[in-house]
């Protein structure tokens, strides 16, 4: 019952009407504001000094007033540690030997650290660490903000202590019910996770590990286990080759968990007028392909009958007279393998075992020293057979837990909704992962997992050869990494360090200092001297069994996985997306390769919009029954009936927006199998935006860009290179021909004194990998621009690497073409000779070759800068101050190399460009040696001046001279093939100073005279 | 190009014309020295270095003007490092006999300055240093403290328990002969069974060191500092005088101002006058500045001169923004580096250890603090900028909270949450600038005084130098790069000299004026 309690403010309320209470129940005031006093009064209004406006001016300039005498300089505060640790210098880096093992790359690092933050990855020379684009990007991977931040149940966060007794008491209940616990991990080469993994079994009974690798090399691994009775991939030293077939294998890219570059590269540079000769057999333009001497363009079905000949042709001795352009490519191959005997080698790229098996025939027959049994490659082991069993298992119901890490099933999984499906039966499911990826969010429990620059671990990737992993930086969220994990989960109170120590010194390092091992990154074990013999196989069943593939369909795919993006782990990582694709030259995107034939006879057009970038049409792809929508890229050197699709694409958990690139082509991947033939193409709706970053395709006949010849031209020493193949441009002076290296408009500056900076790259060594574009990225603040912005031509790379394809079958040819034009009309007419040079011809031949910034002694673009923001320093460098720069790109304008980049917005701390700069942790990897650009500055390769000048620092601090080749550029760091050397010409032995000098050595656009300071070195082919 | 100089151009013609007033003034008086303004200037520049009768980091000045001319000691005193490169031999004899310890440079002091300042070191008036008079021997007590610093301040404290005990009235506690004993060898103390002895020992578990090299004399000193050593002092209050040399500059601004203005208006006068002169104009009873303003081309001319002015005005004012010369941010700790550097001598880089390694110098971690003050939980010496003894120690206080020492206890509190300390950064370069202190401070050998400034003599730390382009710049044309002692400038060296046919190459010459040598 409500109270009748009254409540008065004064006893005037209690009276029965009073006229005060009664106003003020409508009024807040008694008496009436006295309004009109002040405003009906027009006459008083009107004779005020102060109008409405007046009165508005007055509070608008006090507004302004106030605010201007706000404008005081920020307070910054510097805020020292507490107890600082001893190693730490702030301001000076450390370097830390680690080692990436992340399932897909496996790579010696160093790690720079500043101030307690990892901020560059370089590779391990010292123990012959290399690295490609995906590991040196791998450091921003560990800044990404939308990793998974702590442990998850059912999407829900939940307490570390409460996901353990979970667990526990769940693995407890299937050890009773006697049900299997499956780890399925990527290919994980860690000793001591392998004997955690043993003591796991023990604890819980029934466990089993099965292992994949996102693109599987299962066949590879059976075949070499049916000859040499291992399980494992063979170590191929293609330093050591002086012929190289491969059929299938993209060896420069992710075969066989790839870092071939470095020999191969070796083995390509003409020494003693020797260069190794290579033959690719390949239906997609690959970087192996792109650097062969002779590419044969065969669809991915033929691999198989093109092994079968090659085996026939070098063992039987048998060679089919037939007249197919596979057949008389093979018979060459086989001649050259004849020829070189020992110093050859046969590489097969397929995912079967019996092609497998007769590429490691013919290399035993020919007693190829290029491969090595005794030494094997743990990168990857899984097991096709074994996955598919379990998922099998999983549907039945008998599998009791999975527990998935270093992997993501979900997504890479070929049969990943049946897997999906199987992970629903299982009694309990949980993923140790560092991202917030596809399997994390369709298991029980996601357990928040460190980067792999935040943990410890092993990893064997050879043979003897035992690497460790060390954090560099404290964990930035509530991870642990899944070792710690599964320790807890035994019962040991022991932390993995402690275990990982532990089990090294008793089965690892025999005596040998676990320091000494942590600072190198890698420890040796001794040489065991194991021969490994080969048992006999019989070849002809695998030779009967790879005889029967045929194709049935009308188009043949090849899937492989892109420079970039590799197996996709690493979407959420802009510099990756933004890396221009080595052959197709397209960032930011997946799509369809197409050979120019199938395009016409489908009706699928590429062309270029107004703004100059390329849209494309689309296709419905149909593979197996599941199909697609994609956009299509038409690739010269596509073989004709065959397509290519990447990998790695097509992802949306746990990635930003604009990263969620592409179509997925793992549900193609049907049996592990990069190759489908039963794919059907028709023509779909629509048209696709590409970003593409170099739209001349053809190199249009210009030899002065790129110059190429032949080993024989250039093995004749009668031949004068400077008027033959190496040609000085001649310009004319006073009537007579002189070289225009000998005319100057500009005075000559004294650069003997103190250092000069050149950079030497071979076109014969360059492979186009990319990590030089990575590596320069990370150590200058490059920012990343997005796809829109691309498709303006306004990427933002200091480093390009240009890929040109031939029109005619070579580029020497191109030139006689090109020279033998006359007149305007005809056939050998300009206007029809020179559109006919745009074509690419379908198989042609391709160069890469990485620009920067030339730093030209005499460079045009300091002399038009009306600000001086650009100038020249002694050392050779063209330099930069942004700080002066006020934006008129009249220095792009006069750029002949077209290397100088604009800053057309504010790219840090915009919303618009949701990157790295974009964000509190992706901010963190941020170089604080080089300065972050604002809008409305030009900036450039800047030879890495940072580096340079800290060498010399370094070099004064300890009074000494600086030490031979110890200048390097973050370019010519990365370079694990070598084709960029850096040094100082003024210093005799540096390396750059004899390639300078050397007799392939050239300026690009050598005629315009602007000296440049870096030096190209002419491309030598060595053709069958 | 334009290159920033020190100065605005105001300041630049106001430092200009008060020089030249300056200069008329001092050349027109006598060089007659006035010891009292001479002791003035003398504590607030010299007094840091240099003591009339002693020897401290410098020479004793007693009577300095006898032994050296006045010409000479002016050109030392304004800018020794000058004269030392002058290649004076006297110059360079003080130089290497004071440790290479350059003086600073005085180029502020005017004639008059320096002759005050010989008239008060020469003069017989010192200023009582020891007279006073008391019950207590002041002799002995300050002989007696000077032991006491030096052999058990690292322990002891009077009022106050450190690792030993408070030794503030000891001797009422002990008998003098026991105490002296003890003093000398502990150890043998106990060892002879005495039990007072024994019963000290155990009480605290760090032993004693022996000091058996202390006489009697020094012994009885000790004991009387122990017992008057804590007597109450008279606060000392220092006046921040050395200050003033920086900010003569600025008390001259609106004079000066005012004298141009006074010229500019007379200026007008006469060209007003002379108009009205002209011949064939008609006399007119007009006011002189009607008269000139209806003359279109004076109008013109106004116009113009107006104009320009005001544009130099303002170029004057923009480019002297984010010059924070003099900026003196209130600090979280009102630490004091001239009582840090200053009075107690600490080196720089024993707390900015990072200058010689690193891009940065470094502020120093708490940790480094505590090296000093896990011991001195309480400041004694002359207080400064008005604070109060209490004030001060709380500011130490400040450390023990960061860190979580108890200094009661004198160990570490435990499950105590650090936090850093959170300075205000005085000096800060643009982004787009790299510094590097190892550049400067191991290779080129500088002081940190060349860019901070006496540090040594600021209670307060401020921005000493303007950190504009121009001053590095200058400093950078004219600095000759000492190459003998390098190995890496061995080579460079000899051919840059050829070249430019020099003994010494400065840092121009190596090429320090390139843009992108600091700016990448």
């Amino acid at each position: 019952m409500a109270s009748n309690k009254k409540y008065w403010k004064s006893v005037e309320e209690l009276g029965e009407s009073s006229a005060v209470v009664d106003t003020l129940r409508q009024n807040e005031f008694v008496e009436e504001i006295p309004t009109d006093e002040f405003l009906g009064d027009k006459e008083t209004l009107e004779s005020s000094s102060t109008s409405r406006r007046d009165f508005l001016k007055y509070v608008g300039f006090t507004t302004a007033a106030a605010s201007l005498a706000a404008c005081e300089g920020p307070v910054v505060k510097t805020i020292p540690y507490v107890i600082k640790p001893e190693e730490i210098i702030p301001g000076v880096a450390d370097y830390y030997a680690t080692t990436i093992a992340d399932g897909f790359d496996f790579a010696n690092i160093l790690v720079k650290v500043r101030d307690g933050r990892p901020i560059k990855i370089e590779p391990n020379k010292q123990v012959g660490g290399a690295t490609n684009a995906r590991v040196q990007a791998s450091v921003l991977s560990l800044y990404d903000s939308k990793r998974l931040q702590a442990p998850t149940a059912n999407g829900e966060k939940i307490s570390w202590s409460a996901a353990d007794t979970a667990i526990v008491a769940k693995l407890n209940e299937l050890k009773e019910a006697n049900l299997p616990i499956v780890f399925l991990s990527g290919s994980c080469a860690s000793p001591s996770t392998k004997h955690l993994i043993e003591q796991f079994k023990e604890k819980y009974g029934d466990v089993r590990h099965v292992i994949y690798d996102a693109v599987s090399e299962s066949g590879a691994l059976d075949a070499f286990e049916e000859m040499y009775g291992m399980r494992a991939l063979p170590e191929y030293n293609l330093e050591k080759a002086s012929v190289i077939v491969s059929i299938g294998a993209d060896f420069l890219g992710d075969w066989q968990g790839g870092g071939f570059e470095a020999g191969y590269a070796k083995g390509r540079i003409p020494t003693n007028g020797k260069m190794s000769h290579h033959a690719q057999f390949e239906s997609n333009m690959t970087l192996s392909g792109a650097n062969a001497d002779n590419r044969t363009r065969i669809r991915p079905s033929q691999e198989g009958l093109a092994l079968i000949k090659l085996y026939q042709a070098v063992i039987g001795g048998i060679s089919t007279m037939e007249m197919s352009p596979l057949n008389t490519a093979v018979q060459k191959a086989a001649a050259k393998l004849k020829e070189a005997g020992s110093k050859g080698v046969v590489l097969a790229g397929a995912n079967d075992k019996n092609a497998q098996l007769v590429a490691l025939a013919i290399n035993k027959a020919i007693g190829s020293e290029v491969i090595n049994p005794a030494v094997t490659k743990n990168v990857r082991r899984g097991n096709d057979a074994d996955v598919a069993q379990l998922i099998k298992d999983m549907n039945a119901g008998n599998i009791g837990a999975v527990l998935t890490y270093n992997g993501n099933a979900a997504y890479t999984l070929p049969n990943a909704p049946e897997f999906l499906e199987g992970l629903k039966k299982v009694k309990l499911s949980v993923a140790f992962t560092s991202s917030n990826d596809e399997t994390a969010s369709a298991v029980q429990y996601a357990l928040a997992a460190p980067h792999y620059l935040e943990a410890w671990g092993d990893v064997m990737i050879k043979t003897g050869s035992y690497s460790l992993m060390q954090p560099t930086i404290q964990p930035l969220f509530d991870t642990r990494q899944y070792q710690d994990s599964l320790l807890k989960w035994m019962g040991n109170d022991q932390s993995f360090y402690d275990y990982l120590k532990a089990s090294w010194s008793t089965n690892v390092l025999d005596g040998a200092s676990w320091n000494q091992a942590l600072h190198d990154g890698v420890y040796n074990a001794p040489a065991l001297d194991v021969t490994v013999e080969a048992a006999t196989v019989d070849i002809n069943a695998a030779l009967t069994a790879l005889g029967k593939q045929s194709n049935s369909g009308e188009f043949e795919l090849k899937l492989y996985s892109k420079t970039g993006m590799g197996d996709g782990q690493m979407g959420n990582n802009p510099w990756l997306q933004e890396l221009p694709d080595p052959i197709t030259r397209a960032s930011w995107d997946n799509y369809l390769t197409m050979s120019q034939a199938d395009a016409e006879k489908l009706g699928v057009k590429n062309w270029h919009v107004a703004n100059g970038a390329l849209n494309g049409s689309n296709v419905e792809i149909t593979v197996n029954g599941s199909s697609q929508v994609v956009p299509v890229i038409i690739q010269p050197g596509q073989a004709v009936g065959s397509v290519g699709l990447a990998f790695g694409y097509g992802r949306t958990n746990g990635l930003k927006e604009d990263m969620q690139t592409g179509v997925n082509a793992f549900p193609f991947y049907k049996g592990y199998n990069t190759t489908q033939t039963e794919v059907s193409l028709t023509l779909a709706e629509g048209e696709h935006e590409f970003a593409c970053v170099q739209l001349q395709n053809t190199l249009m006949g210009r030899g002065d860009i790129l110059k190429e010849t032949t080993l024989e031209t250039f093995n004749d020493h009668s031949l004068d290179p400077k008027h033959s193949w190496n040609k000085v441009p001649m310009v004319t002076l006073n009537h007579n021909e002189v070289e225009a290296t000998t005319v100057d408009l500009w005075t000559k500056f004294d650069r003997s004194i103190g250092h000069h900076f050149n950079l030497s790259i071979d076109l014969n060594a360059c492979t186009g990998c990319g990590a030089c574009v990575i590596a320069c990225h990370a150590e200058n603040n490059v920012p990343v621009v997005g796809k829109a912005e691309i498709r303006m031509s306004r990427d933002m790379h200091w480093l390009r690497i240009d890929r040109y394809y031939s029109s005619e079958e070579t580029f020497v040819e191109d030139n006689e073409f090109k020279d033998n034009i006359d007149g305007l009309l005809g056939e050998t007419g300009s206007v029809q000779g020179f559109a006919k040079l745009e074509d690419p011809s379908d198989n042609p031949e391709v160069v890469f070759q990485p620009v920067m910034c030339q730093h030209c002694n005499h460079a045009p673009c300091e002399t038009v800068c009306p600000v001086a923001a650009t100038s020249h320093g002694r050392q050779g460098q063209n330099q930069m101050a942004y700080n002066r720069c006020v934006g008129t790109r009249y220095c792009a304008n006069n750029c002949p190399y077209k290397v100088r980049r604009f800053n057309w917005f504010q790219y840090p701390e915009n919303k618009e460009f949701d990157f790295n700069m974009n964000d509190d942790y992706g901010k963190m990897v941020l170089n604080p040696d080089v300065v972050v650009r604002s809008r409305g500055v030009m900036e450039k390769c800047s030879m890495c001046i940072q580096m340079t000048q800290a060498t010399i620092l370094q070099a004064k601090k300890e009074g000494r001279e600086v030490r031979k080749d110890e200048f390097q550029t973050a370019c010519s760091n990365a370079c694990s093939s070598g084709a960029m050397i850096f040094g100082d010409i003024n210093n005799k032995e540096d390396k750059v100073t004899a390639l300078k000098d050397d007799k392939r050595s050239y300026h690009l656009l050598e005629h315009v005279g602007t000296q440049p300071n870096v030096v190209y070195q002419v491309k030598v082919t060595n053709k069958a | 190009m334009k290159s920033v100089k020190k100065h605005h151009p105001l300041s630049r013609l106001i430092v200009c014309s008060l020089a030249f007033l300056l200069l008329f003034s001092v050349n027109l008086s006598a060089q007659e020295g006035d010891a009292s303004k001479g002791k003035q200037l003398y504590n607030a520049n010299c007094a840091a270095c240099h003591k009339l009768d002693k020897r401290l980091v410098g020479p004793a000045l007693k009577g300095i003007g006898e032994k050296r001319s006045f010409e000479w000691l002016k050109a030392w005193i304004k800018d020794s490092q000058g004269l030392i490169k002058s290649g004076d031999a006297d110059a360079k004899a003080i130089f290497e006999e004071y440790n290479n310890i350059p003086m600073l440079g005085y180029p502020q002091f005017t004639d008059q300055d320096i002759a005050d300042i010989l008239a008060y070191t020469d003069g017989k008036p010192a200023p009582a240093a020891v007279s006073a008079t008391s019950d207590v021997d002041e002799v002995a007590l300050a002989a007696g403290k000077k032991v006491f610093n030096a052999n058990c301040a690292a322990c002891h404290k009077l009022d106050k328990k450190l690792v030993g005990p408070a030794l503030g009235g000891i001797a009422e506690k002990r008998e003098v002969e026991w105490l002296k004993a003890w003093i000398k060898d502990n150890n043998a103390l106990v060892a002879s069974g005495d039990k007072l002895a024994k019963d000290v020992a155990d009480s605290n578990p760090a032993a004693m060191t022996a000091f058996p090299q202390l006489s009697e004399n020094d012994l009885d000193n000790l004991l009387l500092y122990f017992e008057f050593g804590n007597k109450p002092k008279k606060a000392v209050v220092v006046d921040g005088g050395s200050n003033a040399m920086y900010e003569n500059e600025k008390a001259g601004v609106w004079s000066t101002l005012g004298i141009a203005l006074l010229a500019f208006i007379v200026l007008v006068v006469i060209i007003a006058g002379t108009l009205k002169k002209l011949p064939g104009e008609e006399e007119h009873e007009e006011n002189l500045l009607i008269t000139f303003f209806k003359n279109p081309f004076l109008r013109f001319l106004f116009l113009i001169f107006s104009i320009l002015l005001g544009v130099w005005l303002l170029f004057g004012w923009l480019m002297q923004i984010d010059v924070n010369e003099g900026y003196t941010p209130i600090q979280p700790i009102a630490f004091s580096h001239a009582v840090h550097s200053g009075d107690n001598k600490i080196d720089c880089q024993y707390c900015h250890s990072s200058a010689k390694h690193s891009k940065t110098s470094g502020v120093p971690t708490a940790n480094v603090c505590m090296n000093c003050h896990k011991s001195i939980s309480e400041y004694n010496g002359p207080l400064f900028d008005g604070h109060t003894k209490e004030e001060l120690d709380g500011e130490i206080a400040k450390i023990y909270d960061a860190v979580g020492w108890d200094a009661d206890q004198g160990k570490y509190k435990e499950d105590h949450v650090q936090k850093p300390i959170e300075w205000v950064r005085i000096h800060n370069l643009a982004d787009f600038v790299y510094y590097n202190h190892s550049q400067h401070v191991t290779v080129a050998g500088l002081a940190c005084q060349k860019c901070h400034g006496p540090v040594e003599e600021m209670h307060e730390m401020t921005q000493f130098s303007p950190l504009t382009m121009g001053w590095c710049i200058d400093c950078h044309r004219d600095t000759e790069v000492d190459m003998t002692e390098n190995g890496y400038y061995k080579k460079i060296h000899d051919q840059l000299a050829e070249k430019y046919g020099v003994e010494k190459v400065t840092e121009a010459q190596m090429g320090g004026l390139e843009c992108g040598k600091c700016h990448y």
